[in-house]
This record gives structure tokens, sequence and C-alpha cells, in this order.
């Protein structure tokens, strides 16, 4: 109990922030539960009231009820609990969206700024679901768990009152009862629906993964005919969801059920005191009508509480996951005063730098020394897994080290800004990303204020302009995911365009050419030994090939194997 | 054996009307109709139990205030409570009965969507965005639950109860019920108006929540190339606009949502308060019309406890209602998925007594692509069993489309594609398969029953003999979605093991070695020497002068046509 309030403290510190905004919400679903209650209450109120002093006219007593007040307030509660309600449903609606977009964006922003070690722990398809799922599972904190049970509450101090009111045995036993009730379907429930609600958010993961899994490796699944044998992992998924979806479907039908038997019994307990004390002559008898119907209304506050509560474990495991990210050792620092870069071309240095990625056997890098004179041409070898692209990391603080430093021209790389020290290295990776947009946009993510101009320049380079110059919508053609509606050559040849659009007097290019035949590659190589002029380069190859496909103008070159320089 | 794809063979699936979505929600419950007809009467029984219990109350309170001083309410107290146990028993079995039912019809729904796709195949599922198809086959699907679970019981319940009811009112005062017969059309009239509306802004919601979905996974893959851009910030931005575009949208469809269940609620309210005045004012003896003056207590007080009754199914309808606009939502979405026919099939034929010796034979092929025009074609090609033919030219040529051809993922559009043999080709491509699981895990996709030792020989000849040394765990080591905990050139080599694992006679591999070191790559070709030896026929587009040296022959491809040929 006093682990879900520790996890659920910074989301409701958050609601706390627009507290005006939530009450007045709650004030809305009040009036709504409110007005119910008086509708049924009031109307049964009068029309007993008329049949008795009916009755009494009718055998030649004289007797007068006034008809317009009750009348008026029948017509107002109906009213206002329609309006009441309407307006309630959307206001609510939008504070959780408004919540939402900002929670969004700043799980996202959190997301940006951690580093290569924990980004690349985790599943795409997790990262996802983090920013969505289970962001929009937290709208149930404050429109199904906090303002119900607390308006319900309210209405049972309410109902319970108002029978008191007349007769102080009805007001304590219906609110003793409806109290027990509260309770079973708000700790009951959640306690039955916890283990399984808490699972349905990793569960719906699991099966997306799979899906993904399954389509995005189609190709191989169909040729070795072993498709149906991997949709029984996503049946065994699928089982494994819908059994709790099973229990928990149940659960909720039991709360369901509790309510509604719940407060008809209720109501009869209130109709068999009321009729004991009308027996006695201590309660009239449209009083006595107006009990029962009060505590039937109830239905109205109670009704939600079941299929709420049965599903708070979905709201707690989601609050586990983002308190967790939000509070991740992988959380790179900016430093409080930065060392601005100039635009020259830098000399870097690594000293005894040792990294160790998380559950590996050995270190990806072990006590390096590397140092990389500015304007010179390095090319670091190594086969895949060597440690290459850890040490560019390195360099663009995509990691920090274990231990061990790294400079900038002398400059600790923690002591210069994130931002100013990628905006001057330019980082072709291994598997740059194409996003789904036009070719246009993803050129521009190096720099958006590119003209036309620079892009078509920047294509040439890469011997992409006329491939490009001939499709017909240019340079708003889309791209597809991943570039999938590219060729792996010319995608290959488009993200290192948009390398070379960034301009910086540092460039890292891992594998520049891979993909591409001997004769374009040895074109695009001498047109990048211009462009290159002047800026310190590091290269990552497996090998050097020596025939005229290797990247331009190499000075020395380095050979890592397994985390040392050989 | 032999297996023929050609223009023909895709005429099937075209010929059929396309499914639309309410013919597919209605075939998916008809799979479920006893569950969902149990629902159902279950449900009724609840309504039933309820005017009883109306009933009960009334006459205990009647009996109570005109009947004499100490007339026995007992007995009907026991009946009252008699019949809330009943009805707490049918509410039970309505509410699990119809759950159950709408898991069965989700599950099926995800089967029949999960065949459909792999039909489609994976060329034409690289033009989809994977992860909007993700979230197509989890949210969307299970999107359906609230239209099978609670709407379509409730729908028929909302018909035969007020009925029920109205007939209990007619008999009591015909007056009152005339009030209520007054209220009730008008509803569904405005519920049809409010859902047309609702629908269509809920299927703008659904794509909504597709496109997010695709604009969030996309960012958060390439989260990396984000931060090396320094655009964090301006995605972030981005992403608060995307949700903030998301809200609008959604509060468009929820305010008309709850527009109509208002509208509904007014016209319930307004109609219990007119009654009630009005047996007010009948019992108060105001009234000299029609049957108020015989108006008494007990008639009186059930007809105001059955009107909020009389409306109580339409309101549950009406709150499933925006169950029924989801339901219809993703159902329109999904069946979008199943009415795109799919390429022409493999058909496997009796093999010709001409083609001993052929593996593959192509006449006269075409391929088109949307948007791309012709990318492959005309061309023919000849390949003989035991065969090894590279396939060269300029990335974007038609390599990769030649290979799909004969892989029977896309159909061409004029010619004749002949693959001889009962396995399936084994396929390669620049994108090796890594599934979340152990290493034999991944291994067993191209052989389910393969022994561990038959595992690690594939490993070793595709080069992971050395890395697959140092892990402790073996076979039963874990990796990850795209190959994490992998670097490129072994998740490359890992899908290279599961080809030496599988017997496919025809081995297709699309740039094999793109990622690879000088050293692995020549391992590699010795590798794909042995398989030759066991006499498999490779295709092989690549680059790399190493295995272009162990192929028979070099087709050379310009523009999707044969420019070169040249044998060893």
């Amino acid at each position: 109990m006093s682990s879900l309030l520790s996890e659920l403290r910074p989301w409701l510190k958050l609601l706390a922030r627009r507290r005006s905004r939530m009450l007045l919400g709650a004030l809305l679903l009040a009036l709504t539960v409110g007005a119910a209650i008086g509708l049924l209450a009031l109307s049964g109120w009068f029309i007993t009231a008329t049949a008795l002093t009916g009755a009494l006219l009718a055998a030649g007593v004289a007797a007068s009820l006034d008809v317009y007040a009750p009348g008026g307030g029948i017509r107002f509660f109906a009213v206002l609990r329609t309006v009441a309600r309407y307006l309630e449903r959307v206001y609510n609606h939008d504070s959780v969206l408004r919540l939402l977009a900002e929670l969004r964006s700043g799980m996202f922003a959190v997301l940006a700024r951690l580093d290569a070690r924990a980004l690349g722990s985790r599943r795409a398809s997790e990262w996802l679901n983090r920013l969505t799922a289970d962001i929009d599972t937290l709208d149930s904190l404050y429109l199904r768990l906090l303002a119900p049970p607390l308006v319900a509450l309210l209405a049972i101090v309410l109902v319970s009152g108002l029978l008191g009111l007349f007769h102080l045995p009805a007001g304590l036993s219906v609110g003793g009862v409806l109290l027990a009730l509260w309770a079973w379907l708000v700790i009951g429930q959640a306690c039955l629906g916890m283990a399984a609600s808490t699972r349905r958010v990793a569960s719906l993961d699991h099966l997306r993964g799979r899906i993904l899994e399954t389509l995005q490796g189609l190709a191989e699944l169909k040729s070795y005919a072993t498709l149906a044998h991997h949709r029984g992992r996503i049946n065994e998924d699928q089982a494994a969801l819908y059994a709790d979806q099973w229990q928990l479907g149940r659960v909720a039908a039991l709360g369901n059920v509790l309510v509604g038997l719940g407060i008809s019994l209720t109501a009869v307990l209130a109709l068999w005191l009321a009729a004991e004390a009308y027996r006695s002559g201590t309660l009239s008898g449209p009083l006595m009508v107006m009990m029962p119907l009060a505590v039937l209304a109830m239905g109205e506050a109670l009704g939600a509480l079941p299929a709420s509560f049965t599903a708070l474990g979905a709201t707690r495991a989601a609050a586990r996951r983002l308190n967790a990210l939000g509070h991740s050792q992988s959380v790179l620092s900016e430093p409080e005063e930065p060392v601005v870069l100039d635009k020259r071309a830098p000399t870097l240095r690594l000293r005894h730098v040792t990294l160790q990625y998380p559950g590996a056997l050995t270190p990806a890098l072990d006590e390096l020394d590397l140092t990389l004179k500015a304007g010179e041409r390095l090319a670091l070898l190594g086969a895949s897994g060597a440690g290459k692209s850890s040490v560019a990391a390195l360099l663009v603080r995509l990691l920090d080290p274990d231990q061990g430093e790294v400079h900038r021209d002398g400059i600790a790389l923690t002591g210069i800004a994130l931002s100013d020290l990628r905006s001057r290295t330019a980082y072709l990776t291994q598997h740059s990303e194409i996003f789904d947009d036009s070719l246009a946009a993803n050129l521009r993510l190096a720099d958006p204020n590119a003209d036309d101009t620079a892009l078509w320049r920047v294509l040439e380079l890469v011997e992409l302009a006329e491939w490009a110059g001939a499709l017909t919508q240019g340079l708003e053609t889309p791209v597809g995911e991943g570039g999938r509606q590219l060729s792996g050559g010319q995608a290959r040849r488009l993200v290192l365009a948009r390398v070379l659009l960034l301009d910086a007097p540092m460039v890292i290019l891992d594998e520049p050419f891979s993909g591409l035949d001997r004769a374009m590659a040895a074109r695009i190589a001498s047109r990048l030994d211009t462009w290159l002029a002047g800026r310190t380069v590091l290269y990552l190859v497996h090998q050097l090939r020596h025939d005229g496909s290797d990247p331009p103008g190499i000075e020395r070159s380095l050979t890592l194997r397994d985390g040392y320089l050989s | 054996m032999k297996a023929i794809t050609d223009t023909m063979a895709s005429g099937d699936a075209q010929n059929q009307a396309p499914l639309t979505s309410k013919r597919w929600l209605k075939d998916l419950a008809d799979g479920e109709r006893r569950r969902l007809t149990l629902a159902t009467l279950a449900g009724l029984g609840v309504g039933l139990c309820t005017i009883v219990q109306m009933l009960l109350l009334a006459l205990i309170i009647d009996r109570l205030l005109t009947g004499a001083p100490e007339a026995p309410v007992g007995v009907f107290f026991l009946a009252l409570v008699g019949v809330l146990v009943l009805r707490a028993l049918a509410q039970w079995c309505q509410e699990t009965t119809a759950q159950a039912a709408s898991l069965a019809i989700r599950s099926r729904a995800r089967a029949v969507l999960l065949d459909h796709l792999a039909a489609l195949g994976p060329v034409r599922l690289a033009s989809r965005h994977s992860a909007g198809l993700g979230s197509q086959l989890v949210e969307q699907v299970e999107a359906l639950d609230g239209y099978f679970a609670r709407f379509l019981p409730q729908l028929r319940l909302a018909t035969a109860l007020p009925l029920v009811i109205l007939a209990i009112v007619l008999g009591l005062d015909w007056l009152a019920a005339v009030f209520l017969l007054l209220a009730a059309p008008l509803i569904p009239l405005f519920m049809a108006l409010v859902g047309m509306g609702a629908q269509r802004l809920n299927q703008a919601q659904f794509s909504a929540v597709t496109r997010l979905s695709g604009h969030f996974l996309d960012r958060v893959r390439g989260i990396t190339t984000l931060q090396l851009f320094g655009r964090t910030a301006s995605a972030v931005e981005d992403v608060f606009a995307a949700a903030d575009d998301y809200r609008a949208r959604s509060m468009r469809t929820l305010r008309i949502a709850f527009l109509s269940s208002a509208v509904l609620e007014f016209f319930a309210s307004v109609a219990i308060a007119v009654i009630a005045i009005y047996v007010g004012f009948g019992l108060l003896g105001y009234i000299e019309y029609g049957p108020s003056p015989s108006l008494t207590l007990f008639s009186g007080l059930t007809i105001l406890l059955l009107a909020p009754e009389f409306f109580q199914p339409l309101r549950s309808l009406s709150q499933h209602y925006h169950d029924r606009a989801a339901a219809l939502g993703a159902a329109e979405a999904l069946v979008g998925i199943l009415n795109e026919a799919p390429p022409g099939s493999v058909e496997t034929q009796p093999e010709g007594g001409d083609s001993v010796d052929t593996s593959v034979r192509l006449t006269e092929v075409c391929v088109e692509h949307v948007g791309r025009g012709q990318v492959l074609g005309p061309l023919s090609l000849e390949v003989s069993r035991g065969e090894v033919v590279a396939l060269a030219g300029s990335s974007g040529a038609g390599k990769s489309t030649l290979l799909q051809l004969i892989a029977g993922f896309v159909a061409p559009d004029q010619g004749r594609v002949e693959v001889m043999g009962d396995v399936r080709p084994a396929w390669m491509d620049q994108r090796a398969l890594v599934i979340k699981g152990t290493i034999a895990d991944n291994l067993r996709l191209a052989d389910t029953h393969a022994s561990d030792y038959a595992m690690q020989k594939a490993l070793s000849r595709a080069g992971l003999a050395e890395l697959f040394a140092r892990l402790p765990k073996g076979l039963e080591t874990l990796v990850g979605e795209r190959g994490a905990g992998l670097s490129g050139g072994q998740a490359q080599r890992l899908a290279l093991a599961r080809i030496f694992l599988s017997d496919a006679p025809l081995v297709l591999l699309d740039e094999p070695t793109a990622s690879l070191d000088e050293g692995s790559e020549t391992e590699v070709a010795a590798s794909l020497a042995q398989l030759v030896e066991e006499g498999r026929t490779l295709l092989i587009a690549t680059h790399h002068p190493a295995l272009m040296a162990i192929a028979d022959r070099v087709i050379r491809i310009e523009a999707g046509q044969v420019v070169e040929e040249v044998s060893a």
C-alpha cells in the first residue's frame, strides 16, 4: 500500500499542479451525482405526498399541498443532471488529454538525453510503449481513480445524512453498509485485480514486439516455411494476455454484481427501517418512500468503481516503469559553464579509456590511448564488434567512458555543451536512420535552414542528384519507413549526403561506401577527398581494400582488436 | 515438383466483392452466436428481475401506506431479496459470457489478419509502416472488445426491455405510456444522427493513433541520429505537436460521442420529470382527463420506478455506442488490410519432363512497382541445378526485385517464373531477422527440429565459431530485437547460419556480405562453396569480388535488364 502510494506520488504531484482544473472537474462530477439522487428522491416524496393528500381530498377532508416548489425542483434536477454530466465529461477529458501531450513530450525529452547504453538495451517497440501506452494508462489516475471514489464518498455522506436527518437509525445503517460496499469496491477490487492488471501493459508489449518481428522478418520466415512455428510464439503471448483479461473480466463482473446487489439490498434495508418508523408514527409516508429511492440512485455514484479499481495495477505498473526511466543512471550530464567550440579542425585524445557495456563479458575498450591530430585522416580498422563504434560514440558523447578521459583541443568533452559538440562533429553511423518523411526532410535534419541548392549540392556529391531529379516529386519524394522505398545503396548514399550537409570540422565516417559498387565508391571518394580538406577525419572500416574504393586520403591506420590497438 | 508463378495466379481474390467493416463484424459475431445469445438472454433476465423488483417495491409501499395498519409485508420483503439475488446471478452470467465471446472473437480476428499479412508477403509489407501494422494488430483488434462484450448484447436488450416496460405501464395508465412513447422514438433518431458523425470522427481518430504510433517509433528508433544532429529539441516539439493534434482530434470525437448520451439523458430526465408531475397531479385529482382519476399510489409509484428503467437499456446502449464506433473505426482499417489482394502465390505443379537439370527459369518477366514504374524486365534467365550465379549491377538496378520474384514475394506483371523443387528457396537479405529469444530460437527459424550439434555446426560454418566459444550459455544466450547484443556483422552471420541449417536446394542471397570485413567475407565465400558442394543452387546479388569469384556465371543487370553475362 505504501509502495503503491510512493509509486504514484510523482504523478499525484503533477495533478496537484493543475489543482483548480481538477477541482472544477470533480465538482461537476459531484453535481451530476447529486442531481440524480435529488431527482429520484424528490419524485418519490412528491408522488407519495400527492397520493396521500389526494386520498384525504377524496375523503372530503380539507387538505392542501404546495405542488409548485417540488415540481420546479424535479424539473431543475432533471436539467441539471444532463447539463452537468455533459460538461463534466467534456471538461475532464480535455484536462486529461492536455496533461497527456505534456507527459509524452516530457518523456521523449528524457529519452533524448539517455546515453547509448540505455538506448541500446531496449527494443524500439518497448520505448514506443513507454511513450504512449504507459502515459495513456496514467490518465486513469484522475478521471477513474481519484475523482470518482471521492465523489462516491461524498454521495454516501449526503444520502446517509439526508436519511439520518429524518430517521437516525436508517441514516446510520445505510451509511455503514454503503461505506463497507465502497471500501470493497475500492480496496477489494484493486487487490483481486492487481496482479493481472499489472502485467497487462507488458503482455501487450510482448505481443506487439512479436508481431513486429514477424512482419519485419516475413521474407526469411516464409522462405524457411517456419512462419507457422513462429506464429506459435504469438499465440503463446496472446494466450497469456487473454488469461489475464479473462480473470480481470470476472473480477470486474463480480464488482458490478456487488454494486447492483449491495445498493438494492441497502434500499430494501432503508425501506424496512423506514417502515418500522412509519408504523410507530415517527416518520411520514412521503419521507418513508423517499428513503429507498434516494439509496437506489446511488448506482450513479458507485457504478464506475469496479471497472476502474480492478484495473488499478495497470496504472501502478505504468507509473513504476516511467519512474524508473526518469531516475536512470544513463542520463548524460550537461556542463554548467560550457566551453564553446570554434570552427577549426580539432585535435582529439582518448586517455586510458575503458568502456564496458551492461551484460557484456569483456570490456568493449580496455585502457585505450588514441590521439587524432588536427586535420589528420586516421583509419581505425577492425572486424565488427572490435570496438570501433565505441570509440566514435565516445567522441560525440553518445557514451561516457567508465574510466579515462576524452579531450577535444585539450578540453574534457564533459565540459562542452552536448549540442555544441554534436553540431561540430559529423558522424555517419553504421546504421544511420532514415525517417518516414521526404528526401528533403531527411537531409535537413543536419541543417534545418539549408536551401534547396545546398541539398542538391550534397546529393550531387553522392551521385543521387540525377536520380532525385528524375523523380516526379523531386526532393519531396517520401522515402518510406526506414527508407524502404530506396535501395540499400541509395539509402547509404542519402545518409552520407546528410552528414556532409552538416559541414562540421570533425568528421567520423563508419564504412561510408558499404553496399556501393567499386566504381561508384571510387567516384564518390574523389569528390569526398576535396570536401574533407581541412577537417579532422576518423574512418571506421573493416579492412582496407587498396582497390580505389577505400575512403580517400588516409594518412595513418590503426587496427582495433577486441578493445585493444594492435 | 515445380512451382509456377504467372499473371493468372492472382485472379481469385480480386473477383470477390470487397469486404465491408460491418459485414466483417457480423461474420465475427456469427462465429460466437451461441455465447452472444446466452449473454443477451441473461441480460433479459436482469431486466425482468429489475421490473419485478420495482413492482414489489411499489406493492410494499402501497400496502404500508394504504393497507390495514398491520398488513403483512414480510413475505414481500423476502420475495424482493430473492429477486435481487436472482438478478445478481443473471448479471454475472451476462458479463462473463459476453467477455468469453469477445476473447474468442478477438483471437480469431487476429489470426485471420496475420494469415492475410503473411499471404501479402514481404514486398507488399515493405510499403506499410510496420509499427502502424503492429499497432493495428494489437490495439485495433483489442478495440473490437467493447462491441462484442457490451454493445451487441445491449443492442437487443435495448429493443426488448423497453417494450416489456411499456406494456406494463400501458396496463397501469395509458397516458403515462404515451409520454414514454413520445420520448422514445426521438431517442434513436437523435442517436443515429449523432452516431453517424461520431463514427466518421472515430475513424479519423484511429488513423491519427496509427500515424502517432508510426511517428513515435520512427523517432524513437532514430533517436541516436536525432542526438547526433542535435535535433532532439525539435523532435520533442514534434512529439508535443503530434500529441496535441491527437488531443484536438480526440476531443472532437468525444464532444460528439458525449453529446449522444447527453441527448438521451435529457429526454430520459425530462420524461421522468413529466411523469412524476403528471402522476402527482393525477393523484391530487387535478386532472380529469382519461385514465388519470383512477391512478393509485401503487400504479403511480410503479410507473415512476419503471420510467428510469424504460430508458436504462437505451442509456447503457449509448454508453457503449462509442464501443461500436471504435470497433467500426478499427474494423474499417483492418478490413483495408483484408481487402488488399495477395500477389499471385507460388503454385506447385507436377514437374515437367523437360526441366530435370533446371532450377529456375524466367521467361520474359516484367515487374512494376507502384510509383517507380517498371523496375525489372523484360528479362529471361535459366539457372541450372548446382549452379552459382552472381548478380552484379549498380544499386537500384533491379537485382533485389529479381531475387524477390524467384522467392515468390512478388508476382510478375508479365511473363512466367518457374522454380523447381518442393522446398522453398532459402532467403537472406541486408536486414537479418533477429527475434527476441535465444540463439537456438533464432536458428530454429530455419529448422524447427534442428539438433544442438547441427546448430553449432551451422554457426561455425557461418563464421560464428569464435563468438560462440566465448558465450557461457552457448545456444541459450539471449539476443534481442534487431540483434541487440549482436553487431551488424554477427546478426548477418546468424542469418547465414540459418541457411546452412536449412535443406533448401535453392538459396537466394541479397548482399549477404554487405556488413562483413574482408576476412569474414572470404570465410563466408568458402562456406557458400560448401553449400555448392552439397549440390545447392545459389543466386547472389553482390558487389564483392570474393563472392563473384565463386560464381559460375556473373550476370550484370542495369535498369532491370541483363546487360552483360560472363561465365567463369
